[in-house]
């Protein structure tokens, strides 16, 4: 096997048009542009035997596919089609940090679905001290009315002085 | 020249005497202002902001509308109940459009905020000048803004509507903060904001930013206060950086200026200081005072025990005020027929307490102005330094024995002792620990007096 790859040839910039859709269909072509370009690059291996390897390219940096053609004096060229995946070390972290995101992301969706809190009543309800107005300044409103309920006392009990102090004038005026 | 002529004096002269207290106040205020007439900071106008303000015209005539007197106090239109429509309330020919005229030509305050700089002290001297604000401006709205310490007391004012807590003599506010507050001042469209915090430029652009009509603030009165003047409408000068110094009447210079004269309305009168304490507070003291062993009317509120705890409520004119627990335990000795009752500024104070005055000891522990209030109001006297407590006796008209540390101390905080049932006594060399005792063993007889009578 090992034999077989180091007499592999790369012919890349024959097929650089060539993408995923290089199934069955352009096969004949492809077979074709790697004859053609493959003349002057065949190696010449002892046992008459001339082997090619063709990398085609899927995505512009993504190497996807391997065609080994083998040739042979007298014979049909044996073509091996190979579709290979080879991820860049980039491409592999790419592949597992979308991996994490999404199953962090999912941990914490579907997660919170189920938290009694978000569910709860003092979540999800409508929220403000029941009158249909929110409510911000609670303590304030709280300080304000109790101040607003002094002023009264003291007016009532100066009011009390005065209707008191009326009475005693009144009396005095009788007797 | 102009600024060094005694033009400023005239007006102060010229006041109506109405009270003893009030005179006493401008004729001390008036030799203050001849003797701050060397001080390059007269006041002046500022061209900054209305560069084609020559004052009033003195041929023009106002006629009656939302020119004379004093505002109305509910600036609502009259209801119309003959009127179909439900919107529209007011009778006809009422222009709406114009309600507001009053504001502008009339100087109207519908909405007024004090910025008041400072502690417990500070903010319960403030309480006539916001008295004085409601009686001069009828159903104006009055807010607060002030220091937490200082809020408190507001616990004892009716004339207040929000009090907010914002510390304005922090010199790094947070961010957050600064802008939280300024947000809440442009909200609530304040007509006239008040500060008495010595203003510099930034203090200025703060009250600034509030966007109310009328920025009036003291300013200092050293170098600090360049610039300040562009963004105050009014300007007051103190003679010195402490406001406090000024003792009781230690914003006279803006009350003068609150209750000045205008067309028809006359000098507003300054009102006494008052506090009125509510049924809540009341309670909940009444039962403190009980657990301590106290009976309502039988007992002596003794303030002032030297402690380094906030609470203590001491002026920042005055920081030698506290007097250590055995001087008082010296002194509550000569009370008879009465129980001392010591307050207490901080739990950590009570073992010292009970160490010298031994463990039967009446104490209780307050820390508000508000339940201080409510204490000396049940109680028969109050023997005090120069705390809060000396205001609030004399706001409730009860007996009271106060210690100060000097002659001018004394005449400064407490302006009119004699009016006010408040024995003065005040040390001989300007300290307070070197009090005369015995002074005050036969001052507290007066507490025991009524009682031989009764």
């Amino acid at each position: 096997m090992a034999e077989t790859l180091t007499s592999l040839t790369l012919v890349q910039p024959c097929i650089t048009q060539s993408s995923l859709q290089t199934t069955k269909v352009e096969f004949s072509s492809l077979s074709k542009s790697v004859r053609q370009c493959s003349s002057s690059r065949f190696h010449k291996i002892e046992g008459g035997r001339r082997r090619s390897l063709v990398r085609a390219k899927a995505l512009p940096d993504w190497p996807l596919m391997a065609v080994m053609v083998e040739h042979a004096e007298g014979q049909r060229d044996l073509i091996t089609h190979k579709s290979i995946w080879h991820l860049s070390d980039q491409a592999i972290k790419n592949v597992y940090t979308f991996y994490i995101m999404f199953t962090v992301w999912g941990c914490c969706f579907f997660g919170s679905t189920k938290d009694p809190f978000y569910d709860s009543e003092g979540y999800r309800g409508d929220g403000g001290d029941g009158t249909g107005h929110w409510i911000y300044e609670k303590q304030e409103d709280i300080e304000e009315s109790a101040r607003a309920e002094l002023w009264r006392e003291e007016l009532i009990e100066e009011i009390e002085q005065k209707v008191g102090g009326l009475r005693e004038l009144e009396e005095a005026g009788k007797k | 020249m102009a600024a060094l002529s005694p033009k400023p004096i005239t007006p102060c002269l010229t006041l109506p005497p109405s009270t003893p207290s009030l005179q006493s106040t401008t004729l001390s205020f008036s030799t203050r202002r001849t003797a701050s007439l060397s001080i390059p900071n007269a006041k002046k106008k500022n061209p900054w902001l209305d560069p084609f303000d020559q004052g009033d015209d003195p041929e023009m005539e106002y006629g009656q509308l939302f020119s004379d007197g004093k505002q109305d106090e509910d600036p609502r239109p009259p209801d119309n109940p003959g009127n179909p429509y439900g919107f529209l309330k007011f009778p006809q020919g009422y222009a709406v459009e114009v309600a507001s005229l009053g504001l502008k030509i009339r100087g109207d305050v519908r909405r007024c905020c004090c910025v008041v700089s400072g502690g417990v002290y500070d903010n319960l001297l403030f309480f006539p000048a916001i008295q004085m604000i409601k009686d001069r401006y009828p159903g104006v709205q009055v807010d607060v803004l002030t220091t937490a310490r200082g809020k408190q007391t507001y616990e004892i004012n009716k004339n207040v509507r929000f009090a907010d807590v914002y510390d304005v003599d922090d010199p790094f506010p947070e961010p957050a903060e600064y802008t939280d507050i300024i947000g809440q001042l442009k909200n609530r469209y304040y007509d006239m904001i008040l500060s008495t915090k010595l203003a510099g430029i930034g203090h200025g652009a703060f009250l600034f930013m509030s966007s109310a009509r009328d920025v009036v603030s003291y300013v200092y009165p050293n170098v600090n206060a360049a610039g300040a003047g562009l963004f105050l409408s009014e300007t007051f000068t103190p003679a010195t950086t402490n406001l406090a110094e000024g003792g009781y009447h230690m914003y006279r210079e803006m009350i003068d200026w609150l209750g000045r004269p205008f067309r028809s309305v006359p000098r507003q009168a300054l009102p006494p200081l008052k506090v009125s304490i509510s049924r809540k507070v009341k309670e909940v003291v009444e039962a403190k005072y009980t657990s301590a062993g106290a009976v309502k009317g039988r007992y002596i509120v003794i303030h002032g025990i030297k402690s380094d705890s906030k609470a203590s409520m001491q002026s920042k004119g005055d920081p030698d005020s506290l007097l250590p627990i055995e001087i008082w335990d010296d002194i509550a000795s000569a009370i008879s027929g009465l129980t001392p009752l010591f307050v207490i500024p901080h739990e950590k104070e009570r073992e010292n307490v009970e160490y010298v005055v031994g463990d039967d000891a009446s104490i209780v522990f307050i820390t508000t102005p508000g339940q201080l209030a409510a204490l000396i109001n049940d109680s028969a006297g109050v023997i005090c330094t120069n705390t809060a407590a000396v205001q609030l006796a004399n706001a409730r008209e009860k007996p009271s024995i106060t210690l100060f540390c000097s002659e001018d101390k004394a005449k400064v905080f407490v302006p009119n002792a004699d009016e006010k049932k408040c024995a003065v006594i005040s040390s001989k060399t300007g300290k307070l620990v070197d009090i005369d005792v015995e002074a005050v063993k036969t001052a507290v007889q007066i507490f025991s007096l009524p009682l031989a009578i009764a």
